[in-house]
């Protein structure tokens, strides 16, 4: 049997627990509101037969700063990305469109918290503010396995100031 | 009591229980080799000795064996030995022998098309990658015999309950009830997936939705990881006690956690998908809420477990804040086993604070962060505790002493250091930005510098596993084979006795509580996914070529 010793310390640690998990929770929710930081969510669908169609591979600059960066992933490259180089100058803002022609792939820029599943058959659109002297040549990766070809997936992405 | 007198015969359950063991080792076996190919072709500077085909290939048996059929057999082996001595029921004897059959063909139908090359698409088995239908089948067999079996323990339990109806459920049988739980709470909804997109995808070309697809996946994907674990902990509660001859510290909040289990392992798929566009943030953080209220009743055992061995080592006359520690039996390899398998299981459970944190999942997610946790939970926490527990129910079962007691104590202490080493590694360099999953982990020679002593150090930890994994083998095929004979009959699981049952034996409320909040996480996803109208691809091989 347990003393009341012992039934007081573990009535005590469920309150550790509880008030623990509580505070996870309330912190992610008021990074989330606070802050903006949330999780990739906004899609639209596209058919993968007619790409062209929904998405024009390259970089467009919306205004002075922001960035619209549309890629197409496919076995086994980004365009732009492994094509060519993305190159961005002074970035404040960049938004990505991408998807994928084929399989599942990944959209990882290492080094930064831009990792994204891409999907074919939507286009998935995410937004990352870079830090502000955040510069030079990041490696961009597919992450998720897309066929036997996956190791081969990757490419670049330089930021200049 | 007359049950306690009349002798049952449990010829058929300990059949199955040996078969189903063996079937398992046999994974563990070939899963861990498949383990070790994978190791050497991963790390820097080691020749190549795969080509990528046959990389994929056997990762995916890696995952298939490992996280899907060794775990599943040892669970359904202790699941029948537990059930069958603690309730002293004998268990219907078709349903067995047909949950066997199944199970086995299923198995083997997978496997079959593994091992010739025909599914490269890994333990997850995303589409549009396709693999041969003989997978999918399979899997689908597997999950059948699977179900048959729970009907056939539930059946047994519920034989007892109209024998006894005013007693509480022993503990032991509660956590094999509750992995039935999880586990029936969880293939449904995957089997129907299963049968409505992948297996016309094989067979016939029919193009699919992959965030549909993945969605269904991923309901199933979280729970399965509490029917490797629930056992694992059911393990501590019960075999930890007995092996230091005291009572569990609380055997109340070891029911509580396990109904904790049961009502919050399901609903929380989403913290899989929290990069995938096209599912809600609202929804997301429901789940989110969920992962956490799941942590709790691991944290819950955390506390029980310690204060359980706390108390032993006080009897046994530890002092001090950690003197207690010092006069636990470290040289029984079950009990060694149990309780370092217990301690990297705390690790794994910050680690999966950390993934089910969407914020830092950004920066973790499919990363060898992952495969880091993985490890040290399902390879770990789960596996090691199913190796210290086979060290006593092999000698139960085939009635062979282990073959060598002290080799057995080296094998759980390397598994321990083996994955300490290997685990932190690659969380570590998973932190980095290492993805997994790849056949050149160093593309192509472009990687950071920074990466490659880590990745080593990975290497080094895994060889001091396989080295455990294959002494391990050596050590139970040799006990099956050639041990020593016991003579005596001997059970470590005993009738329990019981006192009246309270509400936390009372499962079908509990069920119903778990079904609400299933339906309270997933209806509003799969309605956004639905009402958005899905977009259908065209699957394709492995090697890229497009199908249909």
């Amino acid at each position: 049997m347990m003393s009341q010793e012992e039934v007081r310390l573990e009535y005590l640690w469920v309150i550790v627990v509880v008030s623990m998990l509580s505070a996870f929770i309330v912190s992610l929710v008021y990074v989330g509101v606070a802050k903006g930081f949330w999780t990739p969510e906004e899609v639209v669908t596209c058919d993968v037969k007619k790409l062209d169609e929904f998405i024009e591979p390259g970089i467009r600059e919306l205004e002075p700063g922001v960035y619209e960066v549309n890629i197409v992933a496919r076995r086994w490259f980004f365009e732009p990305g492994s094509t060519q180089p993305i190159v961005l100058e002074n970035p404040r803002k960049i938004i990505f469109r991408i998807t994928s022609a084929d399989y599942i792939h990944g959209f990882e820029i290492v080094g930064t918290p831009v990792n994204v599943m891409i999907f074919p058959g939507y286009i998935a659109e995410v937004e990352w503010i870079p830090p502000k002297n955040l510069q030079g040549e990041f490696l961009v990766l597919c992450n998720e396995y897309c066929g036997i070809g996956h190791s081969n997936m990757r490419g670049i992405l330089i930021i200049k100031r | 009591m007359s049950t306690m007198q009349k002798t049952i015969e449990f010829r058929v359950e300990d059949k199955f229980s040996k078969i189903t063991l063996a079937v398992g080792l046999i994974a563990l076996l070939l899963g861990g080799f498949f383990g070790l190919i994978q190791l050497i072709e991963r790390t820097p500077y080691m020749p190549s000795i795969v080509p990528p085909k046959t990389y994929y290939t056997i990762l995916t048996g890696h995952g298939v064996l490992l996280a899907l059929v060794w775990t599943t057999f040892f669970i359904m082996s202790l699941a029948v030995y537990i059930v069958s001595r603690e309730l002293r029921v004998n268990i219907n004897k078709t349903l067995l022998l047909l949950a066997c059959i199944l199970a086995i063909a299923g198995t083997f139908s997978a496997a079959l098309a593994i091992l010739l090359g025909k599914a490269a698409v890994l333990y997850t088995f995303y589409p549009p990658l396709t693999a041969h239908p003989l997978f999918y089948l399979g899997l689908v067999v597997l999950i059948i015999g699977s179900w048959i079996f729970a009907v056939a323990i539930f059946h047994a339990y519920l034989a007892w309950r109209k024998n006894k109806p005013s007693t509480s459920i022993p503990l032991a049988t509660m956590g094999v009830l509750t992995t039935l739980i999880i586990w029936l709470e969880a293939t449904p909804p995957l089997a129907f997936m299963v049968l409505k997109n992948l297996v016309p995808m094989s067979l016939h070309y029919t193009p699919v939705d992959v965030l549909e697809s993945r969605t269904y996946f991923w309901y199933f994907g979280h729970p399965l990881v509490y029917f490797w674990i629930v056992p694992a902990v059911t393990l501590w509660y019960y075999a930890l006690p007995k092996i230091l001859g005291v009572p569990l510290f609380s055997e109340k909040m070891a029911k509580i956690a396990l109904i904790l289990f049961i009502v919050a392992s399901t609903p929380v798929g989403l913290h899989h998908q929290f990069v995938d566009p096209g599912i809600s943030n609202i929804y997301k953080l429901v789940q989110t809420i969920f992962t956490f209220i799941v942590a709790t009743p691991s944290l819950l055992t955390a506390f029980n477990i310690v204060a359980t061995l706390e108390r032993a080592g006080r009897l046994r006359g530890g002092n001090g804040v950690l003197g207690w520690l010092k006069k636990l039996p470290w040289g029984d390899p079950v009990f060694a086993g149990m309780t370092l398998a217990f301690i990297l299981f705390g690790f794994g459970g910050i680690s999966g604070v950390v993934n089910a944190s969407f914020i830092l999942n950004y920066v973790v997610h499919n990363t060898l962060w992952v495969v880091g946790h993985f490890h040290i939970t399902v390879g770990t926490a789960t596996t090691l505790t199913f190796i210290a527990a086979s060290y006593l129910l092999i000698p139960v079962l085939f009635k062979r002493e282990v073959a060598s007691m002290r080799l057995a104590r080296a094998q759980v202490y390397l598994w321990f250091v083996a994955i300490a080493i290997m685990s932190t590694a690659m969380h570590i360099v998973g932190l980095y930005g290492v993805p997994r999953r790849t056949y050149d982990v160093t593309y192509g020679g472009q990687i950071p510098s920074s990466w490659i002593p880590l990745l080593l150090a990975v290497a080094v930890g895994g060889i001091v596993l396989v080295a455990s994994g294959a002494l391990y083998q050596a050590i139970v095929w040799r006990t099956i084979f050639g041990g020593k004979r016991l003579e005596d009959h001997i059970d470590v699981v005993n009738e329990a006795t019981l006192a009246s049952p309270t509400i936390l034996d009372n499962l079908r409320i509990w069920i119903i509580v778990a079904v609400i909040l299933i339906a309270v996480a997933y209806i509003p996803t799969f309605l956004e996914i639905y009402s958005r109208g899905l977009s259908l691809v065209p699957p394709l091989t492995p090697e890229g070529q497009i199908l249909g």
